[in-house]
This record gives C-alpha cells, sequence and structure tokens, in this order.
C-alpha cells in the first residue's frame, strides 16, 4: 500500500480536533482532498457527511433523457422509456424482434429493432429472455407502457397505493401546518418529513418498543403545531394482502422438487422487492431503470450553494463549484526508499546500487525512515506553511483488556519545526517546464538511501532528512522522519496539523509579489488551519527481514 | 514528486505531435487511425484500424484524442453489427485524457473526454462511455451498454457502483498530463 493522506472535516464531533488514528472513527472523519467543498461563507472544509443535498434534475441512466420533475413520481422513479434491467444478472436488455437469425455465423440475435414481432427483451450478458416468463411485445417501442399493467397489478404497487390513500388527509394537514413554520424549506422536504412522521407514529403505535423515529432538525426549530396534531388518532390501516399467508405452503411445494439451484431465484435477485416474491426464476420479471440525478450541494450551516451542476445530464461543468482543492493545499506523502526502489524496478538496465538490505518497500520495527510530503499552492497568492504532529493522547482501557492495541504510538514523527514557504500558483508554471522538472530529478534517482535523501542538494554537507528539500513553481517538498521502536506494530499513522497564512486580500498578478498591494487596504493575513491523517504504511517485524527479495 | 516512467528509446517511436508509439504494438491500417497528440500506444497494444467499413474511399477506423494512453496488451478493435442484412464495421471515436489499463479488450463505440478503464477489462461493442466515466479494473461491459457521466462501473457485467466527485474532470486530467510527463526515454 502506498502511502496515503487524508484530510479532516470537523462534521462529526463538536471537537474540532480529529480523534486519534488507531480508533475506527478515524476513517470516517477524514477524506480524499477531491472530495471535499469549501464554504467561503463558514472559511470551513466540508464533506460529503454533513452537505446539504437537493435533486436538480432526473435522467435515465440507460437512454440518457432528461425526466422532467413532475413526472418523476407518476413514472415511480424509473424511466418509462424503453429501458429495462436483466431481472437475473442486472444487465440493460435489449429489445430484439423474432426475426430469423443471421447466418454470418457471428451472432445469432439480430441487435437492429427493426425486424418481426413479437419483440421480446433479450440479455446480452446472461442470455435472459423475456419470452421464456411469457412477455413478449408486439411493437418495440413504449416498452414500458406495455408492462404497465403487471407493475400496476402487483400487490406491492396496490399495497402503496392503498397506504397513501390512508395517509393522504393526515399529509394535507399537517403539511399546511409545518409549511406555514419552516417557509425556507423546499416543499419535498416537509412533505418527506410528514411522510416519515406519519410512518414513524403507525409503527410506534403497532409495535411496541419502537421509538418515534426523530428527524434531525438541522434548524434546530421546533416543529410547532406539529405537536398539536395527535398522530395517534389516524383511524387504523388494514392491509389489503395478508402478509405471510400466501405463498408458503406453495414454496414449499415448489422446493420439494427442485431439479436445478437454477430455478431458484438468488437472494440478489429478489432483493430489490419491496414485496415478498415467488422463489420463481421464472416468475422474474424484467426491471425498469431507476433513474439517476444531479445533485446541489449546500452547505449544512449557513445554507449557501457549494455544487451547483449545469442543467444537461450529460454535461460535466458546474455553474458553482467550491472545492477544497482550490483552497487548501494539496498534500501527497511519499517513501523515498519506496520510490528509489520502484525505478530500480523499472529502470530496464539499472543494475542494483550498493543499497543497503532494509531499503525494500517495507517499514521494519527499530528502524528510521524519510518521508516526504510534497505540498502544492492551489491559491494565486504564496502561503507559509506550518505543520506539527498531533500529540496522541492513547486512553488505555481500565481493565486493559488490550494492552497490544492501546500502548502509546510506537514510533516517534520529526517534521520540519519552523514554517516555510509555497509559491504562488501560477498558470503558466503547470505544465510547460514540466521536462525540465524531470531533468533535475533523475540524477537524484538510485543513488538515494534512506537515510541520506537531500543530503547531496544542501552544499553545506550537512545531512538534511527533515526540512524543505525542494522548491520548484508551486510545489515545495519538506522530509520528516519517522523512528519506528523494535516492539512497533501496525501502521505510522499519525494526526498532522497543517496551519498556513495567506494574504486575504483580491489576488494581483503573481509577478509582483513583492509590490504592496492597493494602498487602501493592506494586505491582511490571515491563518487556516485543518487536520489531515498521514498513513505510511505497516510496519513489518524485524525478523521478515531475511525473507525479503530484492530480486522480484 | 511521481518518478519517471522510463521506456526504452529504441522501443518507440515519437511523432511531431508527440504522440509516442511502441514498435512492439500491432498498428493495423494506421492510415484509417488518428491520434490526437500526446498519446501513448504501449508495447503490444493492438490496434484494428484495418477493419473499416466496406466501400471505397478513406475512412477513420479508430480516433483518439491528446493525453491518451493505450496500456500494454490492449486490444482497441471497431464495433461491427449486421444492419438490414449488411455486415459493417462502424467507427470508434475517444475523446482527450483516456486512458486505457493494461490488457482491456475495447469494442466501444464512443468514450467521451477524461474517463479511466482499468486492466483487464472488456468494453463491449457500441458501448457508448460519457465523461469522466471509471470503469474499475476486471471489469466486463456488455455490449450496447451505455455509461453516463461520471459514473463508476464495476463487476460482471458492468453496473452502476458510485457517482464519481464534481473534481473528477480534474483529477483525471492532471493524472494524464502527469503521466505523458513522466514517460520518458532512457537513452541505453
Ligand atoms: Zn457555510
Ligand atoms: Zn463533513
Ligand atoms: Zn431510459
Ligand atoms: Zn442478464
Ligand atoms: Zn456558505
Amino acid at each position: 500500500m502506498a502511502p496515503s493522506i487524508h484530510y479532516h472535516c470537523p462534521c462529526l464531533s463538536s471537537s474540532p480536533v480529529p480523534p486519534p488514528p488507531h480508533l475506527a472513527s478515524s476513517s470516517c472523519s477524514f477524506h480524499a482532498l477531491h472530495t471535499l467543498f469549501f464554504c467561503e461563507e463558514c472559511d470551513a472544509v466540508r464533506c460529503n457527511r454533513c452537505v446539504s443535498v437537493e435533486v436538480s434534475g432526473y435522467y435515465c441512466p440507460n437512454c440518457l433523457f432528461e425526466v422532467p420533475s413532475a413526472s418523476v413520481r407518476a413514472e415511480k422513479n424509473r424511466c418509462a422509456r424503453n429501458c429495462f434491467l436483466c431481472p437475473n444478472c442486472r444487465n440493460t436488455l435489449s429489445v430484439v424482434p423474432s426475426d430469423p437469425p443471421e447466418d454470418d455465423g457471428r451472432s445469432s440475435i439480430p441487435l437492429s429493432a427493426i425486424g418481426e414481432p413479437p419483440f421480446f427483451l433479450y440479455c446480452n450478458h446472461c442470455r435472459w429472455d423475456s419470452a421464456e416468463v411469457g412477455i413478449t411485445f408486439e411493437k418495440p417501442t413504449g416498452l414500458a407502457a406495455q408492462l404497465q399493467r403487471f407493475e400496476d397489478s402487483a400487490s406491492d404497487s396496490l399495497e402503496f397505493e392503498r397506504l397513501k390513500e390512508h395517509f393522504e388527509p393526515f399529509l394535507r394537514t399537517s403539511s399546511l401546518s409545518s409549511s406555514s413554520h419552516l417557509p425556507t424549506h423546499p416543499s419535498h422536504h416537509t412533505r418527506t418529513s410528514s411522510i416519515t412522521a406519519a410512518a414513524s407514529a403507525a409503527l410506534a403505535r403497532d409495535i411496541p418498543g419502537v421509538g418515534r423515529y426523530n428527524t434531525a432538525n438541522p434548524l434546530g426549530r421546533s416543529r410547532g403545531k406539529d405537536k398539536s396534531v395527535n398522530k395517534d388518532e389516524m383511524p387504523e390501516y388494514r392491509s389489503r394482502v395478508e402478509i405471510g399467508a400466501s405463498g408458503m405452503a406453495g414454496d414449499a411445494e415448489f422446493m420439494k422438487h427442485i431439479e436445478d439451484v437454477g430455478e431458484v431465484a438468488g437472494l440478489e435477485q429478489r432483493w430489490i422487492n419491496s414485496w415478498k416474491s415467488s422463489l420463481q426464476t421464472s416468475d422474474l420479471k424484467p426491471l425498469r431503470i431507476p433513474l439517476h440525478s444531479k445533485v446541489s450541494k449546500r452547505c449544512p450551516t449557513c445554507t449557501h450553494i457549494l455544487i451547483k451542476p449545469e442543467q444537461k445530464a450529460q454535461s460535466v461543468r458546474y455553474k458553482i463549484k467550491l472545492v477544497a482543492a482550490n483552497y487548501l493545499p494539496a498534500i501527497t506523502v511519499a517513501l523515498p526508499h519506496m520510490q528509489t526502489q520502484d525505478a530500480t524496478k523499472r529502470t530496464v538496465a539499472k543494475s542494483t546500487p550498493d543499497e543497503d538490505k532494509g531499503a525494500s518497500a517495507t517499514m521494519y520495527a527499530g528502524k528510521t525512515y524519510a518521508f516526504h510530503l510534497a505540498l502544492t499552492n492551489p491559491l494565486y497568492d504564496p502561503i507559509q506553511v506550518r505543520l506539527s504532529v498531533q500529540r496522541m493522547h492513547v486512553a488505555v482501557s481500565s481493565d486493559g483488556t488490550i494492552p497490544e492495541k492501546a500502548r502509546r504510538p510506537p514510533f516517534a514523527v520529526s517534521l520540519p519545526t519552523s514554517s516555510f514557504t509555497v509559491a504562488a500558483f501560477a498558470e503558466a508554471w503547470e505544465y510547460e517546464d514540466d521536462e525540465d522538472m524531470f531533468g533535475v530529478e533523475d540524477d537524484e534517482l538510485g543513488l538515494e538511501s534512506p537515510r541520506k535523501s537531500g543530503k547531496d542538494k544542501d552544499g553545506r554537507g550537512k545531512t538534511k532528512t527533515v526540512g524543505v528539500l525542494e522548491k520548484k513553481a508551486n510545489l515545495t517538498v519538506v522530509g520528516g522522519e519517522v523512528v519506528i521502536g523494535k516492539e512497533a506494530r501496525g501502521n505510522v499513522k499519525f494526526n498532522m496539523l497543517v496551519s498556513y497564512t495567506y494574504r486575504s486580500d483580491d489576488p494581483a498578478p503573481p509577478e509582483d509579489d513583492d509590490v504592496p498591494r492597493s494602498p487602501m487596504k493592506g494586505p491582511e493575513v490571515k491563518t487556516f488551519a485543518f487536520y489531515t491523517v498521514v498513513d505510511l504504511g505497516a510496519i513489518s517485524p524485524k525478523e521478515v527481514l531475511q525473507v525479503v527479495d530484492l530480486d522480484f | 514528486m511521481d518518478p519517471p516512467i522510463f521506456y526504452s528509446k529504441a522501443e518507440f517511436i515519437e511523432t511531431d505531435t508527440g504522440n509516442k508509439v511502441s514498435r512492439r504494438a500491432t498498428i493495423a491500417g494506421p492510415q484509417n487511425i488518428i491520434l490526437g497528440g500526446k498519446t501513448i500506444i504501449s508495447s503490444g497494444a493492438i490496434i484494428r484500424g484495418d477493419l473499416r467499413r466496406t466501400g471505397p474511399g478513406h475512412a477513420v477506423v479508430i480516433s483518439l484524442g491528446r493525453y491518451c494512453l493505450v496500456g500494454e496488451g490492449c486490444v482497441m478493435r471497431p464495433p461491427y453489427k449486421t444492419y438490414r442484412g449488411n455486415f459493417n464495421y462502424y467507427p470508434m471515436k475517444i475523446g482527450d485524457h483516456v486512458h486505457i489499463g493494461a490488457n482491456s479488450v475495447v469494442e466501444a463505440a464512443t468514450i467521451g473526454n477524461h474517463v479511466e478503464i482499468g486492466k483487464n477489462c472488456v468494453i463491449g461493442k457500441f458501448t457508448i462511455i460519457k465523461d469522466c466515466a471509471k470503469i474499475a479494473d476486471n471489469t466486463i461491459v456488455p455490449p450496447n451498454t451505455v455509461i453516463p457521466a461520471l459514473a463508476l462501473f464495476s463487476g460482471s457485467p458492468g453496473r452502476f457502483t458510485q457517482d464519481l466527485p464534481e473534481s473528477t474532470q480534474e483529477m483525471v486530467e492532471a493524472a494524464t498530463k502527469t503521466y505523458y510527463t513522466r514517460f520518458q526515454p532512457l537513452d541505453r
């Protein structure tokens, strides 16, 4: 596993400090930089876990038709055109005519929908065929409508219709009352929460011991009149179909006569049905393809929009896109002893230099390793960065049941203690002089042993493992070091606080960095800090050392 | 930070527009193939520009945009079908910043920009892959599949697995450019 770094979003806890890296909760609190957002208003990182999501458009992932929101509900969130999933393997089904097979010897199923009726749906992955389950069509278009009667007569959809009717009067009153209280909410939110409330009330009444589901109200407002509506006063609902009464005996009878496992529909094939469905493969019906949606994302605190896609379903552009990568420096981690090895592996005729045998892709207990952090500045102004390792308070459980894990992290990390600059981002730097970039790095490859990285570059002959190693355009590489204890196990994983200062006035051309900005408002310096978790990889016990084969 | 990926200078031909084509790749019907520039065709790849639509004249069979990578041992073959009784090949069009992992077989009709296809995949005939989609390693995409923008597909048959992040385009663009820069000749 390559070393990794993830960025903290503090939304899961009230504390701005992330959990210690060895706890399971750590992985939930940290995210890859490219998945994070940034709210300028709150000056804070946001993640997919905490942003509020709103659907901005629906489309079918197969025919790519953009479905107007108005018809989405009537069409039950599925494509109402000609798109079906294979009930057996979930591949998209093709509409094929009953033409005699072509004799070109390549394909027995013609793929064009021009031919003789009846038409049927065919899976070109598992060869499921709708004719086998008695479904054929007179014309190759409007298949969803032709299948509609199957769907509408299914017991689950009938039951659902009935449930809706049952709750309708209640919904009408409750949405009236709540809409007057929460005018800022989009209407479907209100409706959703009333449905949830109604369902929860019914559940609480019917099943003893089931608690009321409490919708977390992000705005922290009380739901006003809702409280006065007594949900328990709704008339009792009687289901149309007796659950469990039908089928059981039949299932047993069917199971007795199975000759082939394939006759039984697998759990995965029946899973998405909301109703208990037949066990028999021969009863599986083609499924209309569920619609996908494009979504907008908002800051959960101030409700500013962070992501707003363009309307067109297949466009990958955004009207608004506030991503953390445009605000926070991107950091990558590397272990130079791993890279050296990679390079030797790839270099065709390069003889393996006199590397010490410890320089393999693994880290061994009792050794010291250098690591590199490369910081790239996305801002049009230089930033001043300071790194520090978060001190770890490892709680030892009182009864001492897990002494192995609960011990203090058995490694010590050194990072540059002074702050360093990362130059401003400039478009021109981006790719033009990339060739030189590697020319310079070339000679340093292969002769780099883990402890000596950066030594030769530092003209003063001083070993420089920890500190700034390299600056190039808007990239600064700093070195750190980890001393691993003799008895160490697990991963070298630690939380690192990154704080950087930047000028917060409007960006000026990057060339005149030293020229003072507009005289009216002098450059204001601001600091932003965020946590990361750095995982350098697993520690191998020292004994394994001899087994490592460097020849691959 | 990433070290160069060295190739033997003798093995690759570099064109004026920066395409790098391995002499160990099989380029059939090169007159029917367009490479957009800074595109790499790896060793052992097979590109079937010779499978062209019947009829007179010159036809583009396979076109690849800029910063593409056809991985080692990949097979790129135009899709075919029999339509109204006539057997024919149809062109394959691939956008910019498309990476195809080693040993994958591609018979797609169109692949958009910023698309990543993993190793050992089969992309069936007439598949349409929209911008910024990703196909995980070892995915089997059956013929005629449509893969929407920003979707991750995986498995056999390839199925929608999740939406990709909003910054996918920038990520893929940076990755393909970096790869091209890292891909350096070794003069010995
Ligand atoms: Zn905010
Ligand atoms: Zn969050
Ligand atoms: Zn559709
Ligand atoms: Zn199937
Ligand atoms: Zn905001």
